[in-house]
């Protein structure tokens, strides 16, 4: 794992953190006292008040109740008749503020006690990653998701295995430590295949390693302890912070979130859960709707970044039923977990940040009541993570997260006018700002692609979108069709990886792409078992 | 256990449990494989079982009665080569031992050519490892119990395996590393060997080191318990005689290496793996009590396949190696009974030696011919229905069953289609009608 001496210089930085902290913090815009009246305000820990009243002092939700309240003197006014005022939403699964390392190439050693040569400078997350030290959140991030009502974040890496401890974070202003609900909040899993030769690069390889890893876990937790107890005649053990920062997992205290996505993927998550006896849950879990009964005990972040049919018709015709019906069923998941009585929450997980709401209505299309996908953007989550003492309802005493729509909030022509987020009011950008936000970047579009393979030319069509340097999108072609993996994007250079099926269709095997981006053409190299081919392709239309 | 009528009688004192399925195919030819053939023949199953074989089997009240006039009757097709249903690549590549990783933690019950294959009658199938590493992942033993979870295929009790790789994949000729990437070790077949051999010594040493922590403790010295290694754990397993050794070679010389070495280092080889050179050194192989499964007509693919001949199968046999046919491919997978035939023409076997080939050989491979492999009293009712002789070419499949349980039926299939058929259709109708609304609601926008 990582080197100790980083370590070491990452608690100095920490202790540096916490006097900071001590420190009495000041800060321009020092929350005030709001009185929010006029509109519908949904509370979510009791029904909906026609004509209510929100009051936020220093912070805090003061009072919410009916129009009899009597408002402060000192409050400012914000009349929203008409608009309907919510908790700030919660997005319990996301990799906000983490740009996509480029993937590492070096030997791997078995699991977490091997030695490992290090050849790049970005470090693959470990178990002792902790997401509130590399968590870096732009302005037009943070204005980008409170503009879809979502004042909270999960949030941690997207690559490796270990993606590393995730933090639960408001979307306010002022330094990120100011902004922390809670840290850790879980310790995130991926199965994320390495770069080919890299180990592991392939999914059973992923598995092992995670395996190794938990019960390197287990050995080096027992050796500590057999040595503290009495180091007479014992040769010491070493150290390992990264074992050691797996000691609350397996003592139940931290869950781990598995990222997992089709039924077979949740079922191998549960295997090692149940292998470790762990404390987890499930995200991602598109294909929950296969197995709602199954996952009525286990928490459950439903990923609603929904499969999306390929544009073109003919392109359509050619998937097998399959791959149809698993699109179609999909945006069925929340209700059926619904209906199970499962504990669930809607995320935006690998998701652009405008398809969060988009993605959530499409989950109400399919059954789910939009009280319920309320109750899974809110109070659902902060329960599921342990800060619903703090957040998720408009409830006396919980921290000031607001939100206030001028339609129902999932409502496909609803706009959020107002968002507080620790009792401060956050100005929203200009709709025109905004824009520019979520204005294309220059590889989202459809490329065909041809891969000159020694056995001939490959056709590919790949059709992509890069946000916060991550590239996701689906191929299709002479080598099957699904979605892309472990995709970056830096502006000039990407990379991504497909399953191709072989020639004999007996197997598939990774692909990586290596390739730089011009204009309307693309090139550089795939990396196959079967050897480095160079690719070429351009955009179409 | 012999005679078809003292089985007949054992049909009287199995007792019968409520709603446990019980189904009587008649007038059928039965391949029995081990008791050779009965015209005219039934076959009983009760449960996952087979509880009778025989001519004049009378249907139970409750029975299920398949009449099988005219058609045959075979046991499941064992495939010991196979990577159908892994999902993710079926080699983990990186170290040239990566015999921590499990095939059976990766096996998908989504694989489409599962289902084909049960349409060919092929029922079980040894998934391996690829043969990118000397020694590569531990292999899984399964069934294709198409519609059930994965967790179901998986052979429970079915010994562990691992599969091994001799000659130019595992060095490195056809697997050439992307630029950057060091090249791999070993690159020659002596490097090969060298990690063979050297993963068995670091084992010994890990067994050591664990038993003088045992040791220790039982002594009730103070010790801290040794690092559990997956890698480690697997080749002590190996030598303990509990996982088997099914290994990937052509050339006799690299075959030759691998049996010296096993008695060296003091572990089993079960099944040598497309063995194309397997002719060459027959005696040996069946001197040393492994298995070979062979390609019958594939060869020249590579420079190591050149040397090679269909009447390799026929040679082996004569000399005593249990030999089976094998398909390391989805679509041979589906009609291993034709390369079983090709045998009688490449050599001339028998029709009960060519029957063998894909049957009880790969059964005894596998260790599992006290449950599959023939229609036997006791074993699991893993059978398939032929319209012809399954070694003719107009031979094709009315119905496979697992363990009782009809997996396949040709009639079903053909209904399925169609109502398969109309499902699409509706979805992509679906989706062309959310498209057209797409486009005008875009459309009305503009306009606004």
């Amino acid at each position: 794992m990582r080197p100790a001496a980083e370590v070491s210089m990452n608690l100095r930085r920490l202790v540096a953190v916490c006097l900071f902290l001590a420190a009495p913090a000041v800060f321009a815009d020092a929350p005030g006292v709001y009185a929010i009246t006029g509109g519908t305000v949904h509370p979510v820990s009791g029904p909906a008040i026609e004509n209510g009243v929100v009051i936020i002092r220093d912070g805090l939700i003061e009072a919410v109740g009916k129009n009899d309240i009597a408002l402060p003197r000192d409050a400012t006014p914000i009349d929203v008749k008409g608009a309907h005022v919510y908790p700030g939403l919660i997005d319990a699964q996301t990799s906000l503020g983490f740009t996509a390392p480029a993937p590492r190439r070096g030997f791997g050693g078995g699991g977490g006690g091997g030695a490992r040569r290090e050849t790049e400078q970005t470090p693959e997350p470990a178990p002792d990653t902790l997401a509130i030290r590399t968590v870096k959140i732009s302005d037009d991030d943070a204005d980008a998701r409170r503009a879809t009502g979502v004042t909270t974040i999960i949030t941690a890496s997207a690559a490796g295995i270990f993606n590393g401890q995730s933090v639960v974070l408001n979307l306010g202003n002022g330094p990120i430590e100011s902004r922390v609900i809670k840290s850790p909040a879980s310790m995130q899993l991926s199965f994320n295949p390495r770069p080919a030769w890299t180990y592991p690069d392939s999914l059973m390889g992923v598995i092992s390693y995670m395996r190794q890893t938990m019960m390197d876990a287990q050995q080096h937790q027992t050796a500590r302890d057999i040595y503290e107890r009495n180091p007479s005649g014992l040769r010491r053990p070493a150290e390992n912070p990264s074992l050691e920062a797996l000691r609350p997992v397996l003592a139940r205290t931290l869950p781990v979130v598995f990222v997992a996505d089709s039924e077979e993927m949740i079922r191998r998550a549960q295997v090692i859960a149940r292998e470790f006896n762990l404390n987890y849950m499930i995200a991602g879990a598109r294909q929950g709707y296969a197995m709602a009964n199954e996952l009525k005990n286990i928490p459950v972040l439903v990923s609603v970044r929904w499969p999306v049919a390929p544009s073109d018709e003919n392109d359509r015709k050619d998937q097998p039923l399959r791959v149809i019906r698993f699109r179609q069923l999909a945006p069925t998941t929340p209700f059926a977990l619904q209906k199970a009585g499962a504990q669930f929450a809607l995320v935006s997980g690998a998701g652009k940040t405008g398809d969060f709401l988009p993605g959530i209505r499409k989950a109400i299309a399919n059954g789910l009541s939009a009280d319920d996908a309320l109750r899974a953007t809110t109070l659902a989550p902060a329960r599921i993570f342990g800060f619903d003492r703090q957040l998720g309802t408009l409830e006396r005493g919980k921290i000031a997260n607001v939100v206030v729509s001028d339609k129902p909030i999932f409502d496909e022509k609803a706009k959020v006018t107002h968002v507080f987020v620790d009792g401060r009011e956050i100005r929203l950008p200009r709709d025109d700002a905004k824009k520019a936000e979520t204005a294309a970047s220059p590889i989202d579009g459809t490329w065909n692609v041809t891969v000159r393979a020694t056995q001939g030319s490959v056709a590919i069509s790949v059709t992509l979108h890069a946000e916060d340097g991550q590239l996701t999108g689906t191929y299709t072609g002479d080598r099957g069709s699904g979605d892309i993996r472990g995709g970056t994007f830096d502006g000039t250079t990407f990379e991504f990886t497909i399953s191709a099926t072989a020639q004999n269709a007996a197997e598939t095997t990774d692909w990586v792409f290596h390739g730089t981006l011009s204009g309307t053409t693309v090139q550089g190299n795939v990396n196959t078992t079967l050897g480095t081919f160079e690719f070429s392709g351009s955009k179409s239309r | 256990m012999r005679k078809a009528a003292a089985l007949l009688f054992a049909l009287a004192a199995l007792p019968s449990i409520a709603q446990e399925r019980v189904i009587l195919i008649r007038n059928a030819t039965v391949l029995t494989i081990t008791n050779g053939k009965i015209e005219n023949g039934s076959v009983l199953i009760r449960g996952t079982k087979i509880a009778a074989v025989g001519k004049d089997i009378a249907a139970p009240a409750n029975a299920q009665v398949i009449d099988a006039t005219g058609k045959f009757v075979m046991p499941g097709i064992i495939d010991t080569h196979s990577h159908t249903a892994v999902e993710g690549s079926v080699n983990e590549i990186s170290l040239p031992n990566t015999g921590m990783v499990r095939i059976g933690d990766v096996l998908t019950a989504d694989d489409i050519s599962a289902y084909r294959q049960l349409a060919g009658g092929t029922t079980t199938a040894l998934v391996l490892h690829g043969s990118a590493n000397s020694i590569g992942g531990q292999s899984q033993i399964a069934k294709w119990k198409w519609g059930h979870p994965v967790s179901e295929w998986l052979v429970q009790g079915a010994p562990r395996t691992i599969k091994f790789a001799l000659g130019e994949n595992p060095k490195s000729a056809n697997f050439r590393p992307p630029e950057g990437t060091p090249r791999q070790y070993p690159a020659t077949r002596m490097g090969v060997e060298e990690v063979i051999r050297k993963s068995f010594i670091d084992a010994r040493d890990y067994m050591a080191e664990w038993d003088e922590y045992e040791a220790k403790r039982k002594r009730n010295e103070p010790a801290i318990p040794p690092r559990r290694d997956l890698l480690m754990e697997t080749m002590a397993d190996i030598l303990r005689g509990n996982i088997d050794v099914h290994s990937h070679c052509y050339r006799s010389d690299e075959i030759m290496m691998l049996l010296n070495l096993s008695d060296e280092m003091g572990f089993k080889v079960r099944e040598l793996q497309h063995v194309l050179e397997g002719f060459k050194v027959a005696k040996e192989i069946a001197a040393h009590g492994v298995g070979g499964g062979t390609f019958i007509d594939w060869w020249g693919y590579k420079a190591e396949a050149y040397d090679a001949t269909p009447y390799n199968v026929a040679l082996m046999v004569k000399n005593g190696v249990l030999t089976s046919v094998n398909s390391d491919s989805d679509e041979l997978a589906r009609h291993l009974n034709h390369d079983a035939a090709k045998s009688m023409k490449y050599g001339g076997l028998t029709e009960d030696e060519a029957l063998r080939l894909c049957t009880i050989n790969p059964a005894k491979q596998l260790r599992l011919d006290n449950r599959i492999g023939s229609i036997e009293v006791g074993k699991d009712a893993d059978l398939a229905i032929w319209t012809a002789h399954p070694l003719s070419i107009y031979a094709r499949v009315d119905t496979t069953m697992i363990e009782g349980e009809i997996v396949f039926d040709r009639q079903k299939d053909l209904q399925q289609r169609e109502a398969m058929k109309r499902e699409k259709d509706e979805r992509l109708k679906k989706e062309a009608d959310e498209a057209k609304k797409d486009k005008n609601g875009k459309k009305e926008k503009k306009d606004a």
